[in-house]
């Protein structure tokens, strides 16, 4: 993580993204599809490390801004005739059934839910520390679950909303996405940004210095909700559907090993552990179903792809446990990487 | 009302002893072992697979499976994380929680396999004109005689003393001539047999096993030994109580809104952490460095 602004260690990671999107997304169908589902999974990892990854404290929480924001997006977005004669939207307050907004001003007011919910919590999180601060947020995730599971005014309840439109350019999820890495980015060397590091690396000796730390992680946490906002709202618009338990354990999970096998501090981690999980996935996935990796079939029996993705990522935090970059920036002649 | 007590009483007994299994492992390495739940699965389909040799032999079987299971995760994995960060640690141990639920499903399939265990203890019987579930009662003593036993390994043996030291001062407890690799073993071992105690308790109740049935009571009891406070054995076995009995009771209380009752037990736990973030037991006002 770095201190002021170095062009290399922003535009590294953002020419790398666009050129992974571009070279996979236009190759199938089907390619596109994992380009846009890993662009809105790599969001929501970089809206978990400007939180972690600067505060060092863990949240799970990210998961209810997520679901915050692909409802708040979803339920806007779906026509309101298929809201008037959908069995699981009968119950819908009916403001919510007339209400339709596009694509783009959707994607503002999930933004802003995520920031809402973020922001208010956090008056309460932030005072929080170490583990204690984890359950909290955790508890969050299992509040926010439990209230879109069961409550249908808000939304489908358990069921799925369906119909939600997709992104019609493969350049759309890319400006977003870059856009985002700027946020994360310019938020990572502003003043917030390096007073919330330096309570990451002594939490007693950073208030000594005059800073508050339930106010700068209370900024981070704001931000980052915001973005976990439009990450949830990304990943349901790419799905085309919402549903509640899409965004609770293997999601949260998911983005948050994402974060930390990349090396949680940094945007080039962040961005790092996205694209190796997700291309290890696709590898392994492409072994199972017999198609060719570089001109070779390795078979892989069916079931097991599974057990090899999570024996991979228990591997790879045990060979590096401060994940792949150790929490550097990215740099060209790549730097050493063993201290 | 009497049976809405027993019920709570019974539930947080057997969070307290998950809470208890969770809480012998993060004391000695600072691990929160999500992977816990895995081992409670695997109880469960030892219990389960094993219906139709006699109880005890099916019991001991069980916990032989989950202590070996607990000692192979702690000699394969964890313990070239020692001294890691906390949050890489957890994700470690929830990869090693997927990758056994994974491993089961391959095994086991997806479906829940079933099998009457211990069908003595269901049913009811009627005491006074109350009528009482035969499973509450023998839970409640399971979970009052098990936490008594661990009480006293706790409190009276060598081995207690050198997890209570650890619990709270790993580094000095080293130093102080504590063998870390075998005290971490043990640790692992009887969070193994306790994770097979909770199997037992549960698979009575419900012997639907599936490959994530150890799940919801380990993050509870996750949250248990938060509320309680990690840096003591107590305060996690009491925290995991509180929990469970606090669910349980709401079920009750809430009436129809008991669908919300873990919304409403989520605010109570995040109310408990902004009074007391140390969890109830804290005694210190240190801060752990984050």
């Amino acid at each position: 993580m770095t201190t002021r602004l170095r062009l290399q260690e922003l535009l590294g990671p953002i020419l790398i993204v666009i050129a992974f999107s571009y070279v996979v997304g236009l190759q199938s169908a089907q390619g596109l599809l994992i380009v846009q589902s890993t662009l809105a999974l790599f969001v929501m990892v970089l809206a978990l490390h400007v939180f972690v990854g600067n505060s060092g404290v863990l949240s799970f929480g990210h998961g209810a801004f997520a679901m915050f924001g692909a409802f708040a997006s979803g339920i806007v977005t779906t026509p309101s005739n298929i809201k008037e004669n959908s069995l699981q939207l009968q119950n819908l307050y009916p403001f919510l059934v007339n209400l339709n907004l596009g694509m783009y001003p959707s994607l503002l007011l999930a933004i802003a839910a995520g920031a809402l919910v973020a922001g208010l919590s956090g008056l309460l999180l932030m005072r929080l520390n170490g583990l204690a601060a984890g359950i909290a947020t955790f508890a969050l995730l299992g509040v926010a679950y439990n209230i879109f599971f069961y409550n249908n005014r808000i939304g489908p309840g358990s069921q799925a909303l369906l119909a939600l439109p997709p992104f019609q350019f493969l350049e759309e999820p890319v400006v977003l996405t870059v856009l985002v890495m700027l946020a994360v980015y310019l938020f990572g060397i502003s003043r917030a940004g390096r007073t919330l590091r330096a309570t990451r690396e002594d939490p007693l000796a950073a208030p000594a210095l005059g800073i508050s730390i339930t106010r700068v992680r209370w900024i981070a946490f704001t931000l980052s909700g915001a973005i976990a906002g439009l990450g949830g709202a990304m990943f349901a618009h790419v799905a085309g559907t919402v549903q509640v338990q899409d965004y609770y354990l293997p999601y949260t999970f998911m983005t948050l090993s994402m974060l930390i096998i990349g090396g949680s501090a940094s945007l080039w981690g962040a961005t790092v552990g996205t694209l190796l999980v997700t291309g290890i996935g696709q590898i392994l996935l492409m072994m199972e179903q017999q198609k060719p990796i570089l001109g070779i079939v390795v078979h892989l029996p069916n079931g097991t792809r599974a057990i090899v993705i999570a024996l991979t990522l228990v591997v790879m935090l045990l060979w590096r446990s401060e994940g792949v970059t150790q929490g550097r920036e990215f740099k060209i002649g790549m730097p050493k990487l063993k201290k | 009302m009497i049976q809405a007590i027993l019920d709570a009483v019974s539930l947080g007994g057997v969070y307290a002893l998950a809470a208890l299994g969770l809480g012998l492992v993060f004391g000695v390495m600072r691990l929160v072992n999500f992977a816990h739940a895995e081992l409670i699965t695997v109880a469960s389909y030892t219990l389960v697979m094993t219906h139709q040799f006699p109880l005890v032999v099916s019991i001991v079987l069980s916990v032989v499976v989950a202590s070996l299971m607990a000692l192979l995760m702690e000699l394969l994995a964890y313990r070239r994380l020692r001294g890691s960060n906390p949050a890489t640690m957890l994700i470690v141990s929830f990869g090693v929680s997927v990758l056994l639920q994974k491993i089961y499903e391959l095994v086991f399939g997806a479906l829940p396999r079933s099998a009457s265990v211990a069908t003595g203890l269901t049913g009811a019987f009627t005491v006074g004109g109350v009528s009482i579930t035969t499973a509450s009662v023998v839970t409640i003593v399971l979970a009052v005689v098990i936490l008594l036993a661990m009480g006293y390994l706790i409190e009276r043996t060598k081995l207690g003393l050198q997890l209570r030291a650890a619990a709270s001062d790993f580094q000095t407890a080293r130093l102080l001539g504590v063998r870390s690799n075998r005290l971490i073993a043990s640790a692992f071992v009887i969070s193994g047999a306790l994770a097979a105690v909770v199997a037992f308790v549960n698979v009575v109740g419900n012997p639907q096993v599936d490959p994530r049935f150890g799940l919801d009571i380990t993050i509870l009891a996750l949250v248990g030994i938060v509320v309680g406070g990690m840096n003591s054995l107590r305060g996690s076995a009491l925290g995991g109580f509180i929990v469970g009995a606090v669910l349980s009771l709401l079920n009750v209380i809430l009436g129809n809104g008991r669908v919300y009752a873990y919304s409403w037990m989520f605010v109570i736990v995040i109310v408990i952490l902004l009074v007391r973030p140390g969890g109830i037991l804290s005694k210190f006002a240190t801060k752990e460095r984050v």
